[in-house]
């Protein structure tokens, strides 16, 4: 269903990649000589069932524009994007989980409202601002980060590559984790409500250690599947991300074939992007089922 | 009967330079040499901008793909130096019939693929075919007028036109001239099998390009072991690589960061000649622009030297063609800066609160934008700038010739025909300077022809076909370890054969 939705959607861009090829001394009839040989000229259905055809035999296709295979160029980037996503999904989850039950501890007092505030205000930030400012204090300010690019060795030198994606995962880390860190909050105060908290605490530990220990247990798990969300959240916040620091990695390329109209290459891409998100949502119904026990026994 | 052999190409190339160089003393001067002796064992890196998109430069248009590849991978018969004149390559001598109809090719001795094949004038005959026989292959159109390509022996080849076409021998200096391998099985797109000095080694997509030397090369041995391209699309980046010192050579240099770069000390700035026109097209065929008035209004209220100085890497241009190609004159006496003839004449044509529309493909940014709207603003022209994607840019203007105003950076060489076809998107339409046109380009002497053509675009300036916002330079940071980078016209021609690099 979605590959139908994204096929048609890139379908309405004006401008096509035979024409991009063929350039501005090209004839009319070069043009459609081009889009005759790329095969844009069959009708629409063909194009379709051809696509989503390789795409169930496992086939993402070739680009159009360079030949090379849609599958390997994803592996490829995705050596950038992927490191990029769980290092600001760590740094989210560092963030978020102390913070959130910081805040939550220290309700009613100054310091909780400080932090609800600030959480708040960093949520509202957008990615791309909050890049800018940390390349500015880091880079331009302090000279402790490379302000853009990604070493041309890649992962064959970790350190330069790790010290490259710092200052971008700490970009989309701080904002995912500020919005992280308010769900943490108010899941906290649910649980500092629960019978068994307070029973915790009644048999004689204190209120904070009773939260710890048996709070924030039972709200892990819808942490967990706020962070499944959040997944979405990092693609796409890697895309403007990619853009700012000038990364080499999936959401680059998506904008760059988008601009080349390399219509397979994009709707592959999309595809597997959508069917990424999908499974992280059917892993976090898994990881539910495993550690709440009352899930199982229901199915 | 005319002709002209490599080694006289290669002096008139060398006297053009000097004349040049003369000419602009003071403006920019030459890499400074190295005092250490050249290392042969050296790789040179050079960085990029615009990445290709594939190798296949066969079937792909583009700067990025001719920039690297021709001469230093693949060859043709004939080439071109920095200063757009033609020389032989493969072919060691050519001569053109009196009638301008017969070129005789004569090729060079022990040219040989990549992969170690010889080359002989077959293969010449089967890629020139392809270029003519088949519509999908660059160049097909510049091939129109070939009439036979025939090999009467191993080293000869000899191409018939049916009539005479003064840019047929530039147009081989170009992907259509290029020689390949007769049935070569090759995937271009990733790999390559040229005759040249250099051959590819690896293509790390996103990032680098190395070639390595050739050391069966036919001709003389390139003066690096290698080369390193890396593209770096970001143009501040590109100038934190120089600084940080992983590319020895940085082209395309943004006007802005030049300075950046000549305060570190350890780059010289070269400013090079192009064939950019920054071309701001106006659509001939449409209301209100059908107005000779209304375009020459435009021009007017247009100030070209405030222009060339917000711009940091141009010259102004008065019309069609660039002093690089055939035909130029300074055609600054067409038009001026005044706005109040501009308002005359706006109101002249009953066009005093006019609402315009210009359309850019957003990669260009908006400093050229910006001034045009308040430039017009001053003479009551209201300009809506409308930034689109290039594909977009091409659908729309090119394709479709859906616009008012349009800006393009036309970086060809020797594309002055595109005003003597009425059905470009410029959308003029005089039969004079296609009349003009057409005889230049049948006209055998090629300094007939540049007069011709010379006449031709005064007509089309005087007519204010379009406006010339300028003719671009590139600026390129060059190491003092560096010798011999080429430094005018590299944006479609970077000839790395003479390069080197000292020895730290």
């Amino acid at each position: 269903m979605s590959s139908v939705v994204i096929f048609l959607t890139l379908r309405v861009f004006p401008g096509d990649v035979a024409q991009l090829i063929a350039g501005t001394q090209a004839s009319p009839s070069e043009v459609e000589a081009l889009r005759e040989s790329l095969g844009l000229n069959r009708p629409l259905i063909t194009q379709y069932t051809d696509w989503i055809g390789g795409i169930v035999r496992g086939d993402l296709g070739t680009s159009l524009l360079s030949g090379a295979s849609v599958g390997e160029e994803l592996f490829l980037k995705a050596q950038v994007t992927v490191p990029l996503g769980i290092m600001a999904l760590l740094i989210a989850v560092l963030i978020a989980v102390p913070f959130g039950i910081l805040a939550a501890l220290l309700r009613g007092r100054r310091g909780g409202t400080a932090l609800s505030v600030g959480a708040q205000a960093l949520a509202a930030v957008p990615v791309v601002w909050a890049g800018m400012m940390l390349i500015v204090v880091f880079s331009v300010w302090l000279g402790w980060l490379p302000p853009q690019g990604f070493p041309r060795t890649g992962w064959s030198t970790p350190g330069k590559a790790i010290e490259a994606l710092l200052l971008p995962a700490l970009t989309i880390g701080i904002v995912e984790g500020a919005m992280l860190m308010r769900f943490v909050r108010s899941a906290t105060l649910q649980a500092a409500g629960q019978d068994f908290v307070r029973t915790a605490a009644a048999k004689g530990l204190t209120r904070t250690r009773a939260l710890i220990l048996h709070g924030i247990p039972a709200v892990g798990l819808s942490i967990i599947t706020v962070l499944g969300l959040q997944v979405a959240g990092i693609i796409v916040g890697s895309v403007v991300i990619e853009q700012l620091f000038t990364l080499p990695g999936i959401g680059r390329m998506l904008v760059a074939d988008v601009g080349t109209r390399d219509l397979i290459k994009v709707q592959s891409e999309l595809l597997v992007l959508t069917g990424f998100v999908l499974v992280i949502g059917f892993l976090v119904d898994l990881l539910h089922r495993t550690i709440d026990p009352r899930q199982r026994e229901s199915a | 009967m005319f002709r002209r052999t490599r080694r006289l190409a290669l002096i008139s190339a060398l006297a053009a330079t000097a004349v040049i160089l003369s000419a602009c003393s003071g403006t920019a001067e030459p890499a400074a040499t190295s005092t250490g002796e050249p290392d042969a064992d050296a790789t040179l890196t050079v960085g990029l901008v615009l990445e290709p998109t594939n190798l296949d430069i066969r079937h792909t248009s583009g700067a990025a793909i001719e920039q690297i590849l021709i001469d230093n991978i693949y060859e043709g018969l004939v080439t071109r130096t920095q200063e757009n004149e033609i020389e032989g390559r493969l072919a060691s001598d050519y001569e053109v019939s009196a009638d301008g109809l017969t070129y005789t090719f004569t090729l060079n001795d022990g040219i040989a693929f990549h992969d170690g094949t010889a080359l002989t004038s077959a293969d010449v005959v089967s890629s020139y075919e392809t270029v003519r026989t088949d519509a999908t292959v660059q160049g097909n159109a510049e091939f129109a007028s070939v009439a036979s390509i025939t090999a009467p022996d191993a080293t000869t080849v000899e191409i018939v036109l049916s009539k005479p076409d003064q840019n047929f021998l530039f147009s081989l200096t170009g992907p259509a001239g290029l020689v390949f391998k007769t049935g070569d099985t090759t995937d271009l797109k990733t790999a390559e099998n040229g005759t040249g000095p250099f051959t590819l080694t690896r293509w790390n997509k996103g990032s680098t390009i190395t070639f390595a030397r050739n050391d069966a090369y036919w001709g003389e041995p390139t003066g690096v072991a290698g080369v390193e391209f890396q593209y770096i699309p970001d143009f501040t980046a590109g100038v934190n690589a120089a600084l940080a010192g992983d590319v020895q050579v940085l082209t395309a240099v943004d006007p802005n960061l030049a300075p950046q770069l000549e305060d570190s000390g350890d780059f010289t700035l070269t400013k090079g000649r192009t064939t950019d026109k920054a071309t701001l097209a106006f659509n001939n065929a449409k209301a209100p622009l059908d107005d000779v008035r209304v375009r020459e209004a435009l021009r007017l209220a247009i100030d070209h030297d405030a222009l060339v100085e917000a711009v940091g890497a141009g010259t102004p241009l008065y019309g069609p063609i660039p002093e690089l190609d055939p035909g130029y004159e300074d055609l600054s006496d067409v038009i001026s800066y005044d706005p109040e003839k501009a308002k005359e004449l706006l109101a002249e044509a009953g066009q005093e609160d006019l609402e315009l529309s210009l359309k850019i493909p957003s990669f260009y940014g908006t400093t050229v934008p910006k001034l045009l709207i308040s430039d017009f603003n001053k003479v009551g022209v209201t300009l809506d700038v409308d930034s689109v994607e290039f594909p977009t840019w091409l659908e729309d203007v090119y394709t479709n010739h859906d616009y008012d105003l349009s800006f393009v950076l036309h970086v060809e060489p020797r594309d002055f025909g595109n005003f003597a076809n009425p059905d470009y998107y410029f959308g003029y339409d005089n039969a004079e300077v296609q009349d003009l046109y057409t005889q230049a380009q049948s006209e055998v002497d090629p300094d007939k022809s540049a007069e011709l053509l010379a006449k031709a675009a005064r007509i089309v300036s005087e007519d204010h076909a379009a406006d010339w916002l300028y003719n671009g330079e590139t600026i390129t940071a060059v190491s003092p370890l560096v010798s011999g980078f080429p430094k005018d016209s590299i944006n479609s021609r970077i000839n790395l054969a003479g390069v080197t690099v000292a020895a730290e």
